[in-house]
């Protein structure tokens, strides 16, 4: 396929997990804001750092704005800048747009509408009245796109590099929902009992991993087990083991990893070399002392595979995120 | 050519003022109705299809037409508008009340479609071979020669199959009498067919027994004929041949279409970035390497198709590709070079050219038109400007034009400046009256007439042309308004082309 529309295809599957993210992110931590132990700043904070927006965050709205919910859901979904919700959408929507011919119809308006919406009175009126409403809305619309897509759209390359663009994005997103809050609950962790199950499970919770969790451990909620849940499970979809094995099945079949020919071997490598050591991992590295050398490691292959893609697929240099 | 729709005889019933919405129709005086007569009766060969709409109400066909528009936002099909901002889209303003064509009619439209873009076709080989016509008339040689997009380097060059005019869009309107007319050539990129496949899905989904009362003839399978017509084109064997669509890119106007059309016929969208040119053959940049092109549908202008040959200074259009066009390694829809034939002054001369290459008498009218540089016209046209249409020959959209008749005087002195200073550059035509169709006014919510016109397009292969029995109805959606054009508060009807009698 034509190396401009794959780089489209591949970002907007990125944008639409972020969204759906995002929007996951907010409406946890709304509710978990609710009824913790926690101060707000303990819980709004961690979800600024997640988006990678501190420095930003706080240099616009003041060193305070981070214990105040509504400035950090206000500014993560409408900020004109990179990291709103907002963004998020319009930026898959135009990459969409962008590849018209490759989208399926279905997929197309689906997207489409979830960008009227939050860029017109109904999403405005829908965040003032009713934000969880708000937040299941766009997470809904999204996972509709995410749906149709693979339903309604021939599997095969585009579709390839759509899904790449999730798996990436998701695995960088569970990496670094799960170091944040790792490293911010470790903190204030072991007081009290209670307190800690809420934490892990809000967090299982944002990475929509709750019912899952509890079907693997039964009633067993400790910081080790999600940590481990979450970074090596295999059969749960938004792992850092699945989707990092997903993203190289992918690109495999994009660019077979025999295929030297073809443009795009030392991504497919370094993808491969990435899944292989995630596999190796096991409960030692879900511990507290070393999980943060982990995810790091895996947020830094995963910006390192996505670079090379955009050179070596999509012939330009670099893409900014 | 007479309209179809004469009273009908004394013989058959009465039909009388049909009821419902159509009832206290306030026809427009001095012109054709398309689905009325003056009586305010349907015209006999829609007779029964007109008294199935006109039984809706106006609350019915206000939420339809809501509905409708909503579907068109969701699904994307828009278009932009150059003034506006980049990247604002907007519906193209569609009102639902279709427009309709007898079978009779469209059988003598058709064959007079054909008829001129085969004299087109002709005549565009002899401007860039022979050049035989304009030895015999001066005007014309000294028009096409001077024309702006007459390509003097594309001279002696055989296009890949014969074939110049792949698509043609040829804008007819109706008099006050009824006979269609041509107005204009559009023969290089003319765009709309989109809108004439997406309206029809709406109508058919809102008046469905309308619809199969009127036996219309299905458009869908436009793009799968056009596919073809691309394949016959290809300089190597038609069955592997790679054809894309070259499109501007997102914020072109016409994106929508450009999309569409790839979409439909399963075959690429690119933009000039992704093509380049090695050895005189065309390849598109993929993920797996270079692929060969052998046909491309461009929806670029001439002047940024290749800046090695129109503007150097341009990093638009793609280096090479007139070399490999010229080589024949790579066919161009519709051919460089064809505006010099659709030029406003060139069309004066459309049935001379028909007479010339065919010795046939022009199936379809045209409208009578002043060469601003012929001295007699030009004298006529400078003292009866409050009367006449001029438009510039090298504008279109609308854009450039001066309608006499509703004018203030500056703009008239100011033109009459302009036609003395440049006479080749303008002509002018008596204003037709144009027909009109029942149309939708979603403000007082009553159906109203409002001024159409009628592009239909004719695919050109190798094997001669086909007409689509169909084409875009644009509709001058303001009261009193003779402009259709979409840049200028123009809308689009279905258009119900009628299947012979079984």
């Amino acid at each position: 396929m034509i190396s401009r529309v794959a780089d489209h295809c591949f970002w907007f599957g990125r944008y639409l997990e972020r969204a759906e993210s995002t929007a996951r992110v907010l409406q946890v931590t709304s509710s978990l804001a609710l009824d913790t132990e926690l101060t707000q700043e303990q819980c709004w904070l961690p979800v600024i750092i997640v988006a990678g927006e501190e420095a930003r965050f706080l240099e616009r709205h003041g060193k305070n704005a981070s214990a105040d919910g509504e400035a950090v859901q206000l500014y993560l979904t409408w900020d004109e800048g990179m990291a709103s919700l907002r963004h998020a959408v319009c930026a898959a929507r135009e990459n969409a747009r962008s590849i018209r011919e490759v989208v399926s119809l279905e997929a197309w308006e689906a997207v489409n509408e979830l960008y009227l919406w939050i860029t017109g009175k109904a999403g405005k009126e829908a965040y003032e009245s009713h934000r969880y409403g708000f937040y299941l809305h766009v997470r809904r619309a999204v996972q509709l796109s995410l749906g149709l897509l693979r339903s309604t759209m021939l599997h095969d390359t585009p579709l390839d590099f759509i899904w790449l663009g999730v798996m990436l994005e998701r695995t960088g997103q569970t990496a670094r929902v799960l170091d944040v809050h790792h490293h911010v609950l470790a903190k204030v962790a072991s007081r009290h009992h209670v307190v800690d199950t809420a934490l892990w499970l809000a967090l299982l919770r944002a990475c929509s991993g709750f019912e899952p969790f509890m079907k693997r451990n039964p009633g067993r909620v400790t910081g080790e087990a999600v940590a481990s849940f979450l970074l090596l499970e295999p059969s749960f979809p938004r792992s850092i083991r699945f989707c990092v094995h997903a993203a190289h099945d992918c690109l495999s079949a994009i660019r077979p990893p025999g295929a030297s020919s073809l443009p795009g071997g030392e991504s497919v490598a370094r993808l491969g070399e990435l899944d292989e050591w995630v596999r190796q991992r096991d409960a030692e590295d879900a511990r507290a002392g070393s999980i943060h050398a982990v995810l790091t490691h895996i947020v830094d292959e995963t910006a390192a595979v996505g670079n090379l893609v955009s050179r070596e697929l999509f012939g330009v240099a670099a893409t900014p995120a | 050519m007479e309209g179809s729709s004469t009273p009908a005889p004394e013989s058959a019933p009465e039909p009388g003022p049909t009821r419902g919405l159509f009832t206290d129709y306030p026809s427009c005086p001095g012109a054709y109705d398309e689905l009325l007569d003056a009586r305010g009766a349907p015209r006999d060969a829609f007779r029964r299809a007109i008294a199935l709409l006109g039984a809706r109400s106006s609350d019915e066909l206000a939420r339809a037409q809501a509905l409708a528009e909503l579907s068109l936002l969701n699904q994307g099909v828009t278009f932009s508008v150059y003034s506006d901002n980049r990247g604002a889209e907007k519906i193209f303003p569609f009102c639902l009340v279709p427009r309709m064509v007898a079978w009779n009619d469209w059988t003598r439209l058709r064959a007079g479609l054909e008829q001129r873009v085969r004299a087109i076709g002709l005549f565009l080989d002899d401007v860039y071979g022979p050049q035989k016509i304009l030895a015999q008339i001066p005007l014309l040689r000294d028009l096409v020669l001077g024309a702006k997009l007459y390509l003097p380097k594309l001279r002696g060059v055989r296009p890949p199959g014969g074939v110049r005019l792949h698509i043609a869009g040829i804008d007819l309107i109706r008099d006050h009498e009824g006979t269609f007319r041509v107005l204009e050539d559009n023969l290089r990129t003319p765009s709309g067919v989109s809108y004439v496949i997406e309206n029809r899905l709406i109508t058919k989904r809102i008046f469905p027994e309308a619809f199969e009362e009127a036996r219309v003839h299905r458009v869908d399978h436009y793009p799968t004929r056009l596919a073809e017509t691309l394949r016959s084109v290809s300089p190597e064997d038609p069955d592997r041949a790679t054809c894309v669509v070259l499109t501007p890119g997102p914020y072109n106007s016409a994106y929508f279409e450009h999309s569409f059309l790839a979409r439909t016929m399963g075959i690429e969208l690119v933009q000039a970035a992704d093509l380049f040119v090695e050895s005189d053959m065309v390849y598109v940049r993929t993920t797996r390497g270079p692929r060969r092109v052998h046909v491309i549908y461009r929806r670029v202008d001439d002047a940024f198709l290749d800046p090695e040959v129109f503007r150097p200074d341009s990093l638009l259009g793609v280096p090479g590709l007139m070399r490999a066009y010229a080589a024949g390694k790579v066919a161009l829809a519709n051919a460089p070079g064809n505006g010099v034939a659709d030029d406003k002054a060139v069309y004066a001369f459309v049935p001379e050219i028909i007479r010339y290459y065919l010795g046939e008498e022009p199936m379809v009218e045209q409208v009578p038109t002043f060469l601003c540089g012929r001295d007699d016209d030009r004298a006529y046209v400078v003292e009866n400007l409050h009367r006449l249409v001029v438009k510039a020959v090298d504008e279109a959209g609308g854009y450039g034009m001066l309608m006499g008749p509703s004018a203030t005087a500056a703009e008239i002195d100011d033109f009459r400046l302009r036609i003395v200073a440049d006479p080749r550059r303008y002509i002018a035509q008596h204003r037709v009256e144009l027909s009109t169709c029942p149309t939708w006014d979603a403000d007082k919510r009553v159906i109203a007439p409002r001024r159409v016109d009628l592009r239909p397009y004719i695919l050109s292969s190798p094997e001669g042309p086909w007409v689509l029995p169909g084409g875009l109805s644009r509709v001058a959606l303001r009261e009193g308004s003779y402009v259709v054009n979409s840049s200028q508060g123009g809308g689009s009807k279905d258009t119900w082309v009628q299947k012979e009698p079984a």
